[in-house]
């Protein structure tokens, strides 16, 4: 909403954008739970943020069941957090329309203005709102027990919402009257951004915002504890990890593995290029597209099933065993082998089990280019005399290298990526040492294991190193090929 | 419709092929041994793909007695859907079905929505700093901040534990939108400047004509989206910790899984005791193939079916440039 306006210009224009992003901070602080003016007290949980108060009493009043209960604090108090909470959204809701009507013509402004007016009066009254719970939590039975504190926020909003007022009432009183039969209009290309903004803002709070999370890097953050400047550490995770030697052999022992795996992957990367250089020597169109269909069904179900088929396969009681035992290759009364346990060759089969989902998906894409090459080459080629084989090699390889490379060049990219699914639920206690790679890792070590700051410094590093390596492959392959892969 | 022609194209280029191949091929050994080895091949290898689910599949409509002996190998014998019955009494698995049933429909249509809106969105030129906000989409594919802060955001927003975190992530996916935007850009520019001239919004441009002519693609991004909703696991694994409830499908097939117990260890008790647990084993073990097939089984009805949308999408993704 702090764009530019084109009817507006000079300093007008610059108070338009103050008052814009003062709206953007009241907007994203709704957010943010330390950014929340109902946590009056201790009792309100601290992951709460204003617009999870004002949208549910429940979750306002989750740790509080005791307190009523007991008699600490009086209901009323929350209830009229939870009623200045909604008074601050609303507010807030208004503030949006005015902040959107802006970018209108000169009717929409005057009356957006109007809007923003309105909302920073609400969100002021529910501040006030916010203060008079304070002041009761004060009086509350157990004073003691409720730990009353002034939520900073209130003074933040107040201040956001004063500017807004006055700005916006600075500029309705500047801005010219609109014609009596002026409508409300809004440039299309403005419209346009307007409609797309939802969708930037889901982006922004889902994909852009987990980089705030990176600051817990430089805390001695504990699972449920608060982030404050008591904890503020710098650079020691940084440190720890190269100083502590546990964690440097743990570190070394899953790059290893990440890196055996993804390049084993990279080696048999032309797998499904063959795969498919072959499947196209099939004449029979119709078994053809049986093998297609039924060869990229892997690719469609989950790992946690492919893991079911596993077991179901190769454990002490599937069909390996049970086949083994019903044609006498091992007695009746044996105890089958489970092939999923031990930590032998573990990167070659989980190679193969990502071999077995992926080879018929992977080469639908060489399928469609081998079917993209010119007919006549072959016909040429087939004059002159080249075999099979030699047709093969010099024609279709030839005409598949561009796209093989795109796909080479992108999992050399994603080399410390391997995913977490597949190599969670293949995990057992004896392939622990061979299976675990750095997603696996950091998921242990973070959500299973609370190193909430650890595990944040190893994914920085690891999303840090596969941009490089991103750009660094788009670099080499604009080099080679004049064209960008991303 | 793209179906058929790419039937008759196949079906063309065989005849094509048949007519320059057949005299040379037909004639030379070498070619017939090839050709043996290669169809030979991609059997065993189609065979290794489904043999699995057959083999799951059997085991859950048989008798549970010959299972648990371990005689179900190739065929079904004495046919029943006892197990299938049985789930009933599975505990938490209702909700499960119904988290994910919910989850899938809901969330791939408001992305396929999103997608086909947003998609339309960034095909004008005129919007203001188009280019921008198009990489700031696109963008998102290619970095990501790790596991952790994901989580933290999820904690910081409040949406541990709710229904909501699995839908309102899923409503922008780039990777769509830029299917849907290549697929937009091809459709004739002349349709919508008539429709604009004619005084239509873009709103209306974009539901009465955009929309319908994209369903082949947004057919595409629906699969793609419904099959990723249905499979989705980490999510509900590290995002619904304290909600049980909440837990998908496949979050729970993952806990049935692994409440496996070590038949090895089992045996090795001996008497009675082993007897029993060896009985619960190995009724669980049906159990567990039925749930898993109850999973697959959606997706191996939807598949063939959808194998050409697919397919499409592949195509189109190597092509966005």
């Amino acid at each position: 909403m702090k764009e530019e306006k084109t009817e507006v210009k000079g300093a007008l224009g610059n108070v338009y954008i103050v008052q814009r992003i003062a709206t953007l901070v009241a907007v994203v602080a709704m957010f943010f739970p330390a950014f929340n003016p109902a946590k009056v007290c201790e009792l309100v949980n601290e992951n709460l943020s204003l617009f999870t108060s004002a949208i549910s009493y429940s979750s306002l009043t989750s740790d509080c069941a005791r307190a009523f209960r007991v008699g600490w604090i009086d209901e009323s108090v929350f209830i009229l957090l939870f009623v200045a909470s909604i008074i601050m959204l609303l507010g807030i809701i208004l503030a949006i329309a005015g902040g959107c009507m802006s970018v209108g013509n000169n009717k929409m402004q005057k009356t957006g203005l109007l809007f923003s007016i309105g909302g920073a009066l609400l969100i002021i009254i529910g501040a006030v709102l916010c203060i008079a719970g304070y002041t009761m939590a004060q009086g509350a039975a157990k004073v003691e027990r409720v730990k009353p504190e002034f939520p900073s926020a209130i003074i933040i909003y107040i201040v956001v919402s004063a500017v807004i007022l006055l700005l916006s009432a600075f500029l309705y009183i500047k801005l010219p009257k609109p014609a009596k039969d002026a409508k409300f209009e809004i440039e299309s290309k403005y419209k346009l951004f307007l409609m797309f903004m939802p969708f930037a803002a889901l982006a922004f709070v889902f994909c852009y915002l987990p980089l705030w999370g990176w600051r817990y890097a430089f805390f001695d953050y504990k699972a449920g504890s608060t982030l404050s400047m008591d904890n503020f550490v710098g650079f020691k995770w940084f440190a720890y990890l190269f100083q502590n030697a546990a964690t440097r052999a743990d570190i070394v022992r899953v790059i290893k593995n990440t890196l055996a795996m993804s390049a084993l992957n990279i080696c048999t990367s032309w797998l499904p290029m063959m795969f498919a250089i072959f499947l196209c020597e099939v004449k029979n169109m119709r078994f053809r597209r049986f093998v297609q269909t039924f060869t990229t069904i892997p690719n469609f179900i989950s790992w946690i099933l492919v893991y079911a088929i596993a077991l179901a396969v190769f454990s002490t009681d599937g069909f390996i065993n049970t086949f083994a035992k019903e044609f006498h290759l091992m007695s009746e009364e044996a105890t089958g082998h489970n092939y999923l346990m031990g930590d032998s060759f573990t990167w070659v089969k989980m190679w193969l089990w990502g071999t077995w989902k992926g080879v018929g998906w992977s080469a639908i894409i060489y399928i469609a280019g081998i079917s993209g090459i010119d007919q006549q080459l072959y016909e040429a080629a087939e004059i002159d005399g080249a075999g099979r084989f030699q047709r093969m090699w010099h024609i279709t390889v030839p005409g598949l290298l561009p796209t093989f490379f795109v796909l080479l060049l992108m999992s050399i990219a994603n080399i410390l990526t391997n995913g977490l699914d597949q190599y969670l639920v293949f995990m057992n206690a004896q392939n622990k040492k061979t299976i675990e790679v750095l997603d696996l890792y950091v998921y242990q070590l973070g959500i299973s294991g609370g190193s909430i700051p650890l595990s944040t410094v190893i994914g920085m590093f690891k999303s840090v190193i596969s941009v490089v390596l991103l750009f660094a492959a788009n670099g080499v392959s604009k080099k080679l090929r004049g064209e960008s892969i991303i | 419709m793209a179906k058929t022609a790419q039937e008759k194209l196949d079906e063309k280029r065989e005849k094509e092929y048949k007519k320059t191949h057949k005299k040379i091929y037909r004639t030379k050994p070498g070619d017939v041994v090839f050709n043996v080895l290669n169809y030979l091949f991609f059997i065993l290898f189609t065979i290794i793909c489904i043999f699995p689910f057959y083999y799951l599949f059997i085991n859950t409509i048989s008798d549970n007695g010959l299972v648990k002996r371990g005689l179900i190998n190739f065929y079904p014998k004495g046919l029943n859907i006892d197990n299938y019955l049985a789930l009933k009494g599975v505990n938490d698995l209702g909700y499960a079905f119904i988290v994910t049933i919910t989850r899938t429909v809901l969330a791939t249509a408001l992305m396929v929505v999103a997608s086909a809106f947003v998609g339309y969105l960034v095909t004008k030129q005129e919007m203001w700093k188009r280019s921008f906000w198009y990489r700031f989409l696109v963008i998102t594919m290619y970095f990501n901040a790790g596991l952790i802060p994901w989580y933290l955001n999820f904690a910081m927003l409040g949406l541990t534990n709710k229904y909501s975190a699995y839908i309102l992530p899923a409503i922008v996916a780039p990777y769509n939108i830029i299917l849907v935007k290549t697929y937009i850009e091809s459709i004739p520019a002349e349709l919508e400047e008539s429709a604009f001239i004619d005084g239509a919004s873009h709103l209306t441009v974009f539901r009465k004509l955009i929309f319908p002519l994209s369903k082949p693609i947004l057919a595409t991004v629906a699969i793609f989206g419904a099959v990723g909703n249905w499979n989705s696991f980490q999510d509900s694994l590290i995002l619904m910790q304290n909600n049980s409830q909440l837990f998908t499908l496949q979050h729970r097939l993952y806990i049935y899984l692994n409440q496996s117990s070590n038949l090895g260890a089992v045996m090795s008790m001996g008497g009675a005791a082993a007897a029993a647990a060896m009985e619960q084993a190995l009724n669980a073990k049906v159990i567990k193939y039925t749930i898993s097939m109850v999973s697959i089984i959606p997706i191996l009805l939807v598949y063939p079916f959808m194998m050409r949308y697919f397919e499409e999408g592949i195509m189109l993704g190597a092509v966005k440039g």
